[in-house]
């Protein structure tokens, strides 16, 4: 069911009538950074789709930094210099409060009922707290879909070898095991889809739920997959952020996150059990490398997290994990060097999935246990792959995600309980 | 003369006893049939009650509430069901008791069943307070411990455990508080205990935790500041 919308906004869908092209852009106090990413957004659509009829949607979450009236004062055609060759037409701007539960979710269905009132061809949806988007953005997002007949464009960005370590560990690995199609960053944060998905994730009633709140990203990655639409994935080159606020806890974030993958496995339980390898998606997009800046990670610190963990959360861990792969955990702690093995890590996923599916205790406490595995997890990964290459490092994760698919059977057997 | 005197009193000595023997024995040979009745039954109420507890998953419930740990402060080890079984069955036997007694005198046995129905209500609540003070202080401990040891705090079970049992003597002061049991006592009692573990706690956070308090001014000094990236994006 499509979300209420203003009647200032409804005046303004009549007025435009139809449109081939949407990008939408989530925001909630982002006037540092959006001013650019409508920039690029405007300036892609009219480079590359310069005969289509297009929208940028802006679904704001109430800001009170003045991002709205900065969206409205953006001229959506400019600038001008860059362009190829003028626009037949001119790039319209919707702004929109959204309605419902606060999150990016939220703001996402906005843009999906806009998208299927004007009937559009195309989507792409941005973050608009991105420093690094540009207009090839836009190419890369909408081409696929509008030139191809993609349903779903997932990005790929080049990141540092120890950024997305959530990603590369888990989620990233996972839902290739599990839905058998290798989408590299399947919560990237920028996608493009086609007008059908649009109108296929808003008639699924997930939108009182936490979907709405924090897990969209990811549920619209494996809806993609688990429903059969056509899925690719697009090289946007590097992704560079506003600063975050180093008050959001990383236990809190890790609980979002794999608790969203962990809902969805119960939701597509009869797609994910048959499933027993994995295919690449085609690729579109240059990929190439480009300097990134070095990421200095606190090893010691999560080690020695880990380390205490394995003597008082033994308790926890006993409801997720088997006896053997429990002694396994604990004795790590006295391992020199300190490693932790891709089987046995797979093995711990797939118990605290099975225990999550179980409700073997209280969920956010079960995954807020598990965040000491993951960041021992972490340091072993950075301490094997120190002088590892970029190359190196994405084999190893491969690897990684091969012995997901290896394991399949046990998180089955798991699962079952 | 003096032996038919002797035979008689001797003679209607034992009549007498006989005679209260006829009447006190029925009474005390119902009171044995109904105790030994009453173990009986409480016994297989027990294994009955506890047998289908596990069926119904029970402990697996108990478990994720964290009671068994919870049960464990208060000196029951093993699992829920058992625990559960074995206070049901008890409750069960001390009504058997009074029957019991009631075949001995049934006016002082039917006040004292009386007035125990008349206090049965309350030592409901209590145990109900008692068992959600459970529940709640094992959760709450759980919570803490992982929380705490996500922040690498290292007394993560000492707070843990200092959590619970605040909660814990929480409860038991309500539930005590609820059954009238020297309300004034408890109240001081509680006062006094909370307070000195709340003193002990300040101290301990004084003279052992310096770092970890300076860490915490830092932080809340910092609030103010630039927000900084953290080094590892994680997702």
């Amino acid at each position: 069911m499509s979300p209420p919308l203003e009647a200032r906004v409804e005046a303004r869908l009549d007025e435009i009538g139809t449109a081939e092209l949407l990008v939408g852009i989530p925001s909630y106090n982002n006037a540092r950074t959006i001013g650019h990413v409508v920039r690029a957004a405007a300036s892609g659509l009219a480079k590359h789709f310069p005969d289509c009829r297009a929208v940028i949607v802006n679904s704001d979450g109430g800001s009170t930094d003045g991002t709205q009236e900065l969206v409205a004062s953006v001229n959506a055609a400019t600038p001008r210099a860059i362009l190829v060759r003028h626009p037949l037409t001119t790039a319209h701007k919707i702004i929109t409060p959204y309605h419902g539960v606060p999150g990016k979710g939220s703001a996402f269905r906005t843009i999906f009922a806009i998208a299927k009132r004007l009937g559009v061809r195309a989507c792409a949806v941005v973050d608009s707290d991105l420093r690094s988007i540009s207009p090839a953005w836009i190419e890369l997002l909408l081409g696929p879909v509008v030139h191809e007949g993609f349903d779903y464009v997932a990005p790929l960005y080049l990141r540092h070898k120890y950024d997305g370590t959530i990603t590369n560990s888990i989620v990233y690995p996972l839902t290739r095991a599990l839905y058998g199609r290798e989408v590299r960053q399947p919560i990237g944060g920028d996608f493009g889809f086609s007008g059908r998905l649009a109108a296929h994730y808003l008639d699924r009633e997930v939108w009182d739920s936490d979907v709405a709140r924090f897990g969209i990203d990811i549920w619209m990655t494996t809806t993609a997959l688990a429903d059969g639409f056509e899925v690719c994935e697009s090289f946007l080159g590097a992704k560079i952020h506003d600063p975050k606020d180093p008050g959001s806890d990383l236990a809190g974030m890790f609980v979002q996150v794999v608790s969203s993958v962990f809902d969805l496995m119960h939701v597509y339980r009869d797609r994910w059990e048959g499933v027993a390898s994995a295919q690449k998606v085609p690729l579109f997009g240059f990929p190439h490398g480009v300097g990134l800046e070095p990421v200095s990670v606190d090893v010691e610190r999560m080690i020695s997290i880990f380390r205490q963990a394995t003597r008082d959360l033994r308790e926890v861990w006993e409801a997720a994990l088997l006896p053997s792969d429990l002694s396994e955990v604990v004795a790590l702690s006295a391992a020199d060097p300190f490693r932790f093995p891709d089987p046995l890590w797979v093995r711990v996923v797939y118990g605290f999935a099975a225990a999550y599916e179980h409700v073997r205790l209280p969920r956010e406490q079960l995954l807020r246990s598990l965040v000491p595995l993951y960041l021992g997890r972490t340091a072993s990964f950075v301490l094997e792959t120190r002088t590892c290459g970029a190359e190196e490092v994405e084999q190893r994760i491969h690897a990684l995600a091969d012995e997901y698919v290896a394991q399949k059977p046990h998180l089955r057997e798991r699962w079952r309980g | 003369m003096w032996k038919d005197m002797l035979a008689d009193v001797i003679g209607q000595t034992l009549e007498g006893f006989r005679q209260e023997f006829a009447e006190f024995g029925p009474r005390l040979l119902a009171m044995t049939i109904v105790l030994v009745a009453g173990v009986v039954f409480a016994a297989l109420l027990r294994l009955v009650l506890r047998a289908l507890l596990r069926r119904l998953g029970f402990d697996r419930f108990a478990e994720r509430a964290g009671l068994p740990h919870a049960l464990g402060k208060f000196g029951f080890t093993g699992q829920a069901s058992g625990a559960v079984a074995a206070v049901t069955a008890f409750v069960v036997l001390a009504f058997f008791v009074l029957l019991a007694l009631g075949s001995l005198d049934p006016l002082f046995a039917r006040e004292l069943v009386s007035r125990a129905l008349a206090y049965l209500p309350q030592v409901l609540v209590a145990a109900a307070l008692i068992a959600l003070g459970a529940i709640v202080a094992g959760f709450v401990r759980r919570g803490v411990l992982i929380a705490a040891v996500n922040r690498g705090l290292p007394s993560a079970r000492l707070l843990a455990g200092f959590a619970q049992s605040a909660l814990l003597i929480l409860f038991a002061a309500m539930a005590l508080e609820h059954l009238g049991v020297g309300r004034q006592i408890i109240l001081v009692s509680f006062t006094i205990l909370f307070g000195g573990v709340v003193f002990a706690l300040s101290l301990a956070f004084g003279l052992a935790g310096r770092d970890l308090a300076r860490e915490l001014l830092e932080r809340l000094a910092r609030k103010g500041e630039e927000p900084r990236e953290d080094p590892l994006r994680h997702i």
